[in-house]
């Protein structure tokens, strides 16, 4: 049987950016790993910031039978989205303390941390051609707050030739759709300055980061090129 | 016995602080452990938050002991600004040190009840040139290996002292030892020993989470509010347009000096049965101001910010909202005590719509993924309606998303459906 990952999409790479899936699915299988796509929902997080904690709970509850289920015996989860891996990671503990609430949060990785964990191991393909890009990485709240900060920038520099030129880890101020609204939108440029300050400043081919939040955000402030960091790897693979 | 129980001032001690230093560039092993000082340190504020009607009552007893001191406890902060200005006679002017108790909570009611109140910190900054702006400028001294050192700079043990001045100091104590009454105080500039000696009187406001078992857990702790809270008190390092006094211009008085030891609640016991017990193992370091995004942009109207202050000032009822949370989660690794913070806000949120209601707006928002299915499900027109300066325009009035807001991309071939079609690479 082949080695396989189950992988929680979430909202953004399956509506707004599937790239970002299909990467993540064609670079698992260069490296000989099948991806199951097991029934899903949004994560809550979205539920949580608008006040219906119930609703976030039902769908945490729906995730986690789904994924245990698809994860059984001892399979890895993989997410894309900062704040999908945060809600299964942590998050669904504060909900529920069930045996199916433990597997799933302590089989779940962010995909960056997954792939450069097969690197060390040895086993990732890395057929990779060389891209002479100078790129700017922006760590999203919800990675750095697990502590998930240096492992992005490792995963990138595998890339022949990339050079990245500029690491930000502070907040950009979307943070889901707070920055989208009128009450707080003032308040979110103010914050996202900074970021666009140093985008602006480091004069990069292109912005990296897994946050489809701060994607938005830098490129509203910048008009900068934004890539998720998968999309980014798989673009420099030979096949 | 002592007049009153010894008073403890700790300051930064930079010397030693630059010797550790040079020495953790040259030993590993004499690099300081962080993780250990948070261990002992949650031990501390474990035992302060599940032994406090214990606690309490053997301070009170230690208290007793010395007769000088005039103790009182308080249920809420009125009913202290009452015993406060009952005590001030004729006096009118009162200098504060930047505790958080004293000025967000005590403040207001003093200032109703007519005094005139100065933040004798902020008079300490002359021609001050802020380097600091954001976290972003901050040394990282933690991420460094580096921790700063407090030590005792400031020992108190009577009451007289020919500098007094005819004024009085509402001081919030940082820790405090049930078993023998010793106070401690953390500053960073001059203005609480100054206080401490030129004040005709002084209140010294102890909330029951500032009571630990003895005096080594009471230094110990004041320390560690040093260490976790200095790179947030660096990032609030500046004079303030809170207008500034200069105490030390008053005539020098007689010694008749007075110290009053005031034991203030105002709804910490509320919080004891509530959900919101973990808010008791909060030292008040400060260390959740660090990488808050929001704090450097929010109006704090004058009042000790930190994410903590901001939702335990909503539970109180002197924050009106807590909406301008991000929920970015930082305030939470900041914590020595690894409090909760996000949880707990989401937590009061939701608690507050319990009871007044959730605004409609909210509630179509928290189903992103329905209309993402709408979305993609019509794009390629979605996307060119959702531009269109009348959508826009509709969705602020509306939904109340702003105008200029960047609404995200549908795709009309999901990931799923790409899967489902069988394209796996």
């Amino acid at each position: 049987m082949a080695e396989k990952v189950i992988y929680y999409a979430g909202c953004f790479a399956n509506y707004y950016d599937p790239e970002v899936g299909k990467a993540l699915i064609k670079i698992l299988r260069r490296s000989g790993i099948e991806v199951v796509l097991p029934e899903q929902k949004c994560c809550g997080m979205p539920m949580l910031a608008n006040g219906n904690p119930e609703g976030a709970k039902e769908n945490i509850k729906y995730n986690l039978k789904s994924l245990a289920r698809a994860a059984s015996p001892d399979h890895d989860i993989l997410t894309t989205c900062p704040s999908c891996n945060l809600m299964l990671r942590k998050e669904c503990l504060a909900f529920f303390e069930s045996e199916e609430a433990r597997f799933v949060s302590s089989h779940v990785y962010d995909a960056g941390e997954y792939l450069l964990r097969l690197h060390r191991q040895g086993r990732l393909n890395l057929d990779l051609r060389e891209m002479p890009l100078r790129v700017f990485y922006h760590n999203p709240c919800h990675l750095k707050v697990q502590n998930l900060t240096r492992e992005p920038v490792e995963l990138l520099k595998l890339i022949p030739a990339l050079v990245v030129s500029g690491v930000n880890t502070s907040c950009c101020g979307m943070g889901g759709s707070y920055g989208m609204k009128k009450a707080n939108y003032d308040l979110s440029v103010a914050i996202a300055e900074k970021v666009w300050r140093e985008v602006k400043a480091a004069s990069a081919d292109l912005v990296v980061t897994e946050c489809g939040g701060c994607k938005l955000q830098i490129e509203s402030g910048t008009g900068a090129k934004v890539l998720h960091p998968l999309v980014l790897l798989d673009q420099a693979y030979q096949s | 016995m002592t007049e009153i129980p010894t008073i403890f001032v700790l300051e930064p001690t930079a010397e030693e602080s630059q010797r550790r230093a040079a020495g953790t560039l040259i030993r590993k092993e004499s690099r300081p452990d962080l993780e250990s000082l948070k261990t002992h340190l949650r031990e501390i504020r474990q035992y302060s938050r599940d032994h406090q009607a214990a606690l309490l009552e053997q301070l009170n007893e230690s208290l007793k002991r010395h007769p000088r001191l005039r103790l009182v406890s308080c249920p809420d902060a009125r009913q202290a600004a009452a015993y406060i200005r009952q005590i001030a006679g004729k006096i009118n002017l009162v200098s504060v040190n930047k505790s958080s108790v004293v000025i967000n909570e005590l403040r207001p009611e003093l200032q109703a009840s007519g005094f005139k109140i100065y933040v004798r910190y902020f008079t300490e900054f002359k021609d001050f040139d802020k380097k600091v702006q954001d976290y972003w400028d901050l040394p990282g001294l933690h991420q460094r290996g580096l921790v700063e050192s407090f030590d005792v700079s400031v020992k108190l043990t009577q009451l007289e002292s020919a500098e007094t001045r005819d004024y009085l100091a509402v001081l919030g104590v940082n820790a405090i030892s049930a078993e023998d009454g010793s106070i401690f105080f953390l500053q960073h500039l001059s203005n609480i020993s100054k206080d401490l000696q030129q004040a005709k009187k002084v209140v010294l406001v102890i909330t029951p989470e500032k009571v630990v078992a003895d005096k080594e857990a009471a230094l110990f702790q004041t320390r560690c509010m040093g260490i976790f809270g200095l790179e947030s008190i660096l990032l609030d390092l500046g004079p303030k347009e809170l207008g500034q006094y200069d105490f030390e211009a008053l005539p020098i008085v007689p010694e008749d000096r007075e110290v009053h030891v005031l034991i203030l609640d105002n709804g910490r016991g509320t919080l004891l049965v509530d959900g919101y017990r973990q808010l008791l193992l909060c030292l008040d370091c400060r260390a959740c101001a660090r990488q808050c995004p929001i704090g450097l942009h929010v109006d704090h109207q004058g009042w000790v910010w930190s994410p903590k202050n901001y939702l335990f000032g909503f539970l109180q009822g002197w924050v009106s909202s807590t909406e301008a949370c991000l929920h970015c989660g930082r305030c939470e690794v900041e914590c020595p005590v690894e409090i909760a913070l996000p949880d707990l806000i989401w937590e009061a949120q939701f608690e507050h719509y319990a009871r007044h209601g959730r605004p409609w707006r909210k509630r179509l928002l928290d189903n992103p993924e329905l209309l993402a299915k709408f979305g993609s499900l019509l794009a390629p027109l979605s996307n060119w309606v959702k531009d269109t300066p009348i959508f826009k325009l509709l969705m602020e009035a509306l939904v109340g998303l702003h105008r200029k807001a960047r609404l995200p991309v549908f795709h009309r071939q999901t990931l799923r459906k790409w899967a489902r079609e069988g394209h796996r690479g």
